[in-house]
């Protein structure tokens, strides 16, 4: 009796176990296909979806102005959206000047100080300064009838500050799935993750947050082995050794992440150092063309980039529509593109901000606002 | 000047007692006594990882711009001359690479002359101001910091250039003797001339004079002002010679980065002072003392650990060996700093 008992349990212990096993290899399957599917679209040519009704955008700018604080004039690619809106406002009549600074926030205070005094009509805060840290400076600028609005800096997810007039999100949760999947689908489902963030940068929270539940719902069998958090003035001098020790100790390690691509700077010779050119894949954010130059020299696999001279006509556009109290779109809704080494190359040789990503917008925005 | 090659003690001589030369023998070694524990302790718990040639073949070369960074310092701390400027002068090396070679298409040997130069310039600027006008050595360094950190964001355009020539980067990091990169030799090739002329020379000799007392030196006949000038100038030869490595471990260059390993190696600097020849900036310390803290940072981070601690522990080392190596010395004056 107990041997005929012993004999069930075991086959039916053994039937179990191979369900399992069956289960599991269909949800790693399924969640394989479901990465592959959901990547698609970053694969190709970003397509202009108009984020609200036309509208005349000359009649709605004649005359007013708008002074944009970016969180750090040193930052290209900050400063490159600010150029580029100072061009985009000038088609439009809107004047656009950018507050110089050096990331300080007694800076920003004097620039928003200074948009009250000289009757500006919108104040944009871009990407990294949090209206929180000049909460008085931002109640002052709307008693005084200057909008405040952010562009580039809240994630959907993010509380906005009741003080601004309006924000323009970018997805930062939505990237962070983007590299989940792609590390699932570059490794048939086999990640093992080195993944290097910031945590004082406001964006990484999301990012992260949508990378970890991304991964958890299409990669049974992917893991972050390890997580490094550098702060931004260390980059240079703590990320290649964090890298080189983590590669060291966990010879697993098939994917690095670094969340912001000049990260990637210091990450690739840790890769080099360590002998594990190919065999480590490493996947990014952010479009910032020494790393498509990196992508086409082989040491980077994947970055994900945004056209600056989109955010350039889509700010705009929110802005605007926001000043003459049209409904504002919640989100810049710039589309992510994957490079990777595919296509690096069409980014130029060495690489721009802007190349690569189509001009489908351009016309886009120009009829939406009846320049044509 | 023939007593140059006689060492000089590190501490007036006299009334040494053997249990006294015992402590200090004890002293000369504990740093390196207690990177011996430090190795062994990260190799228990992580045998595999930590404790193999690989691994340190890899922090040796990654540090080697450190180390040769630290060891600039200590020239002119030596005689007697902060000089703050080295970080901003190894960016300002590695930029110039960046903008020269990649974007003006100059050949890479051309370019390595050039950020020479451009080392010892900075150098001669700051001795400028600090020997003819007066002005303290630290008030001139950290100006000249400023302004080649504004020099090099215009140069750079503020971003990071990569591409630096293959040839840079196969001489640094490419290249292995021993299973170790070429940087890790190119630092040592340093120290070891800067021991050779610290210890063995009397321009090493009248560099000391010249830092433990300025007045005593010049009426011994020591031209004061030329050894300060040539101090300054080697320091940003080195720092200049840290951000070709740099620039060489990296592949690329870019304008903030290397602002940060000033700090580092003014620490790396202090902690060295403490031992080998406890009481004085000499070079072999300053290796040690870099070497400990990588191994350090580096188990940490194999462990796990979240980085801040490797921030605990650089600063918590500097303060406890600067502390220990005074009270070993019966809290005698230092003339360090």
């Amino acid at each position: 009796m107990i041997r005929h008992v012993l004999g069930a349990t075991l086959v039916a212990g053994a039937v179990m176990a191979g369900f399992t096993a069956t289960a599991s290899a269909d949800a790693a399957a399924d969640g394989l296909a479901a990465a592959k599917a959901k990547l698609q679209k970053y694969t190709e040519k970003p397509v202009f979806v108009a984020p609200g009704e036309a509208f005349d955008a000359k009649a709605c700018a004649a005359g007013k102005k708008q002074l944009s604080i970016p969180n750090s004039s040193a930052n290209p690619f900050l400063k490159g959206i600010i150029d580029r809106m100072k061009k985009v406002g000038a088609e439009v009549g809107l004047e656009v000047k950018e507050w110089e600074n050096q990331g300080q926030p007694s800076q920003w205070v004097q620039g928003v100080e200074y948009a009250i005094r000289d009757k500006y009509d919108i104040i944009d805060l871009i990407s990294g300064i949090d209206p929180s840290t000049i909460e008085p400076q931002v109640k002052a600028a709307k008693d005084a009838g200057v909008k405040v609005m952010t562009s580039h800096f809240y994630d959907p997810s993010d509380k906005q500050n009741p003080l601004v007039s309006s924000s323009l999100t970018i997805g930062f949760g939505e990237i962070g799935t983007v590299l989940a999947n792609w590390s699932t689908v570059a490794t048939e489902g086999k990640a093992n993750i080195l993944l290097i963030v910031s945590d004082e940068v406001p964006p990484t929270k999301p990012l992260v947050a949508g990378l970890k539940s991304e991964l958890a719902a299409n990669c049974p069998d992917c893991k972050i082995v390890q997580e490094v958090n550098v702060g931004v003035t260390e980059w240079g001098t703590k990320i290649q050794p964090s890298v080189q020790a983590a590669l060291q100790a966990n010879p697993d390690i098939n994917v690095v992440i670094p969340i912001y691509d000049s990260m990637s700077q210091f990450v690739v010779p840790a890769v080099r150092l360590t002998g594990k050119t190919g065999q480590v894949k490493v996947a990014t954010f952010n479009g910032t063309p020494f790393v498509l130059d990196y992508i086409q020299q082989g040491t980077v696999d994947m970055d994900i980039g945004e056209s600056l001279d989109w955010i350039a006509y889509a700010t705009i556009d929110g802005h605007l529509r926001d000043l003459c109290g049209l409904p504002v779109p919640s989100a810049l809704n710039v589309p992510f593109y994957i490079f990777d080494k595919n296509n690096a190359a069409e980014a130029g040789t060495p690489a721009n901000y802007d190349q690569g990503y189509g001009d489908a917008y351009v016309e886009g925005f120009r009829k939406l606002w009846k320049l044509q | 000047m023939t007593e140059a090659a006689t060492p000089i003690p590190a501490t007036p001589a006299g009334g040494h007692r053997p249990a006294f030369r015992l402590g200090r023998f004890i002293e000369r070694i504990a740093l390196i006594f207690v990177w011996i524990l430090l190795i062994a302790a990260f190799g228990a718990a992580m045998p595999q990882a930590f404790l193999n040639w690989g691994n340190f073949s890899i922090m040796f070369a990654s540090y080697a711009p450190a180390a040769v960074l630290a060891l600039a310092i200590i020239v002119p701390l030596t005689a007697g001359d902060y000089d703050l400027s080295v970080g901003a002068t190894l960016t300002l090396s590695s930029g110039l690479i960046g903008v020269l070679n990649v974007w003006h298409q100059m050949p890479i040997g051309l370019v390595l002359v050039i950020a020479i130069g451009v080392g010892a310039l900075v150098g001669m600027v700051n001795a400028l101001f600090i020997i003819y006008f007066r002005i303290p050595s630290l008030v001139v360094t950290l100006g000249t910091t400023s302004l080649m950190t504004g020099i090099v964001q215009w140069m750079t355009n503020s971003s990071t250039i990569g591409g630096i020539d293959n040839a840079l980067v196969m001489a640094v990091v490419g290249g292995r003797l021993f299973g170790v990169p070429y940087a890790f030799y190119y630092a040592m090739i340093v120290v070891v001339a800067m021991w050779y002329v610290f210890d063995y020379t009397p321009l090493g000799r009248k560099l000391l004079f010249v830092g433990r007392g300025r007045e005593v030196a010049r009426l011994n006949g020591i031209a004061v002002d030329h050894v300060r000038f040539g101090a300054l100038v080697t320091s940003g030869v080195l720092a200049s010679a840290a951000g070709i490595i740099y620039a060489g471990v990296l592949g690329s260059a870019d304008p903030y980065s290397g602002l940060n390993f000033l700090l580092p190696a003014f620490a790396a600097a202090f902690l060295g002072a403490t031992t080998i020849l406890p009481g004085r900036f000499n070079p072999w310390g300053a290796i040690v003392a870099v070497y400990f803290l990588a191994t350090g940072i580096t188990g940490l981070t194999m462990l796990g650990i979240p980085l801040w601690v490797t921030n605990v522990f650089n600063g918590g080392a500097l303060i406890l060996a600067v502390t220990i190596s005074q009270l070993t010395r019966g809290r005698e004056a230092t003339d360090i700093g």
